[in-house]
C-alpha cells in the first residue's frame, strides 16, 4: 500500500489535536485560564496522536510510510504533549495569580487541592519520570520496557484526573481514544495476537557472532519482499528457552514455499543466546514492515554494508538476477568476521549487474572516500545504506558531499526505543 | 534533541513553580475583598429568586454569594453547580468529591463573591 505522502502524520496528529480543543474550547474565561484549559486538552490530542503511532500494524505502517516513520513522530508527538500540559498547570496557576500571588500557589499546591489536582499532578510526574527514562541511553532495555509503563499510568491518571473533575463524558473521547491506542498496541503487539506462528526449520552459523535462522510459517506465510524486515519473538523449543521479546530482524531469504531467513547478529543479551537456537523451537512474527530496497526504481545502485547489515543486500541478491547495475562494498573487521562472505562471491559469479568489493577494515574506521565511487560515477544512482549508525552517518555525510541529493540516499535506522 | 527539549521544558516547569511558590511565600497577600454593602442582610426567598445560572446567588454557612460570573469558570460540569443556584448550598459546598470538602483555595475564592449574611 503507498502512503499519502510526509505530511500524513503531521495531518493526522492535527486532525486529532484540532477536534480535542474544538470541541472543548472555553468560552467567555480569562486568557491564563483559558490557556490553561486549552493547554489541557491538546496535550490529550497529542497523547493520543503519539499514541496511535506506537500501534505495530503492517498496513497502517505502510500507509504512514514505515515504522521508522511512525516512532520519530511518536517521539516528537510525546514530547510536544510533555511539553503542553507542562503549561496547563502553570496556566491555571497564572490565572489565581491574576487574583493575587497566594492563589496562584493554591492552585498548585498539593496540600490545598483534593483528588482531581492530586491524580492529576500524578499523571504529570508519571510522565516526568517515564520521559526520563525513555530518553536515557544508558538504561538496559527490560528496565526501560518496565518503565515505559510509567507513560501508560499516565494516561490512566488523567483520565482519572477528568473524571474527578465531572466532565462531560464527550469531552474525555481524546484520553479513552489513547488508553484504546494503549490497549490495542498491548494486545495485538506485545502479547503477539497479531503475530504469526513459525518454527525454525534449519540453523546456521555463516560467522562466529551471527545466526541465520530459516523459518518455516505454520499458517499463511508473509506477504514480504526482500529488504523488508519483521518484528519476531523467539519462544520455546526443544532444550531452548527465548527471550520472547519482539525485535527487528531483517529477512535475508524469502523461499517460494513462505519459508523465510532472518541473519540475526549478537549485539545484546536476547541476539546473544540466540547463536544457540536450535530448529524445532516456535517464533511469532509481526509484520513485514519497511521499504528499504523495496520498491527501488530501475536504475543502477550504490550499496554500502556494514557487518550484518549486509542481510537486506543479500536478501535481493538471491531473489534473482538484478535487472539493473549495482556496485556493492561489504566491509567487515576481518575475514572471521565476513559473514556470507563465499555466499557472495558465488552470487556475483551469476550477477554480471554485480560489482562486489568486500572489503576487512579491522577495529579502525574504514576509509570511506576510497571505497565510495566519485561524484561522477554516482550520477544517476540510488544509494543504499545499511549498518552501524555511524558508518552510515559517515557515508551520508560523505555522499551529499559528492553531490548526490538526500532523496536518493536510503537508509532505515532500526531506533525502536 | 527531544533529550534537550524534555530537560529545557522540566527545568522551566520547575523554576516556575519555584517562584510561584516564593511568591505566594513573599510578597503580601492582595486580596481585595469586594465592598459589602453593611452586612447586607438576605433571606433564603431573596436567595431563591435568583435561582438561575444568569443570575445565579448561593447560601453556604450563612453567608450569601452571587456566584453568576464564577459559574462559567467552575471546573466540574455546569450539571452538578447550575442546580444550586438560589438555594442553601452549605452540605453541598463541605461534600464535593464524595464528601471531600473545596480546597483552601477555593474558600479564598469564594469571600470574593460575598454579598450579605443570611437572615
Amino acid at each position: 500500500m503507498r502512503h499519502p505522502g510526509p505530511l500524513a502524520i503531521p495531518l493526522l496528529a492535527t486532525t486529532l489535536v484540532g477536534l480535542t480543543v474544538l470541541w472543548a474550547f472555553p468560552e467567555d474565561l480569562g486568557f491564563w485560564r483559558s490557556v490553561g484549559i486549552v493547554s489541557g486538552w491538546a496535550g490529550c490530542g497529542l497523547l493520543a496522536a503519539s499514541l496511535l503511532l506506537m500501534i505495530r500494524e503492517a498496513r497502517l505502517a505502510a500507509w504512514l510510510g514505515g515504522l521508522e516513520s511512525m516512532y520519530r513522530w511518536h517521539h516528537r508527538l510525546g514530547i510536544s504533549a510533555y511539553l503542553v500540559l507542562l503549561a496547563h498547570p502553570l496556566a491555571l496557576a497564572a490565572a489565581g495569580w491574576s487574583e493575587a500571588p497566594a492563589l496562584g500557589w493554591g492552585m498548585l499546591a498539593p496540600w490545598q487541592q483534593n483528588w482531581p489536582v492530586w491524580l492529576g499532578w500524578t499523571a504529570l510526574l508519571c510522565l516526568m519520570a517515564g520521559l526520563a527514562a525513555a530518553l536515557s541511553p544508558a538504561i538496559a532495555y527490560a528496565r526501560w520496557r518496565v518503565l515505559h509503563n510509567l507513560l501508560a499510568l499516565a494516561i490512566l491518571l488523567t483520565l482519572g484526573h477528568l473524571l474527578l473533575l465531572g466532565l462531560d463524558y464527550l469531552l474525555l473521547w481524546s484520553p479513552l481514544l489513547a488508553l484504546a491506542f494503549i490497549f490495542w498496541r498491548f494486545l495485538r503487539a506485545d502479547l503477539g495476537l497479531a503475530a504469526r506462528p513459525f518454527i525454525v526449520a534449519r540453523v546456521e552459523h555463516p560467522a562466529p557472532a551471527v545466526v541465520e535462522v530459516c523459518l518455516r510459517p505454520l499458517a499463511r506465510p508473509l506477504a514480504a519482499r526482500p529488504g523488508q524486515f519483521v518484528l519476531a519473538a523467539f519462544l520455546g523449543g526443544p532444550g531452548f528457552r527465548g527471550c520472547g521479546e519482539y525485535h527487528p530482524y531483517t529477512i535475508s531469504a524469502i523461499a517460494p514455499d513462505g519459508e523465510i531467513s532472518l541473519g540475526i547478529k549478537a549485539l545484546g543479551d536476547c541476539t546473544r543466546h540466540l547463536q544457540e537456537v536450535v530448529p524445532g523451537v516456535a517464533v511469532r512474527i509481526e509484520g513485514p514492515f519497511g521499504d528499504f530496497l523495496g520498491q527501488r526504481p530501475a536504475g543502477p545502485a550504490f550499496w554500502l554494508a556494514g557487518g550484518i547489515g549486509i542481510t537486506p543486500f543479500l536478501g535481493v541478491l538471491r531473489s534473482g538476477p538484478l535487472p539493473y547495475p549495482v556496485h556493492l562494498v561489504y566491509l567487515h573487521r576481518n575475514d572471521a568476521d565476513a559473514a556470507f562472505r563465499d555466499e557472495l562471491a558465488t552470487l556475483a559469479k551469476g550477477q554480471p549487474e554485480l560489482a562486489l568489493y568486500v572489503v576487512a577494515c579491522g577495529d579502525r574506521l574504514p576509509d570511506l572516500a576510497a571505497m565510495v565511487p566519485q561524484a561522477i560515477a554516482l550520477s544517476g544512482h540510488d544509494c543504499y545504506l545499511c549498518g552501524p549508525p555511524g558508518l552510515v552517518a559517515a557515508a551520508v555525510r560523505l555522499l551529499r558531499q559528492r553531490g548526490v541529493r538526500p532523496a536518493r540516499i536510503h537508509f532505515e535506522s532500526f531506533d525502536f526505543r | 534533541m527531544m533529550r534537550w527539549l524534555f530537560l529545557l521544558g522540566t527545568s522551566l516547569f520547575w523554576i516556575a513553580v519555584l517562584v510561584l511558590w516564593a511568591a505566594a511565600r513573599w510578597l503580601p497577600p492582595v486580596v481585595e475583598r469586594p465592598p459589602v454593602a453593611a452586612e447586607s442582610r438576605l433571606t433564603i426567598d431573596e436567595v431563591a429568586r435568583h435561582a438561575s445560572p444568569e443570575d445565579c446567588w448561593m447560601a453556604i454557612d450563612r453567608e450569601v454569594y452571587e456566584l453568576t460570573r464564577y459559574l462559567p469558570e467552575h471546573p466540574s460540569k455546569s450539571g452538578i453547580v447550575e442546580p444550586w443556584c438560589g438555594k442553601e448550598a452549605t452540605e453541598a459546598y463541605r461534600t464535593k468529591m464524595k464528601g471531600r470538602p473545596h480546597s483552601a483555595e477555593a474558600d479564598n475564592l469564594l469571600t470574593q463573591y460575598r454579598i450579605g449574611v443570611l437572615e
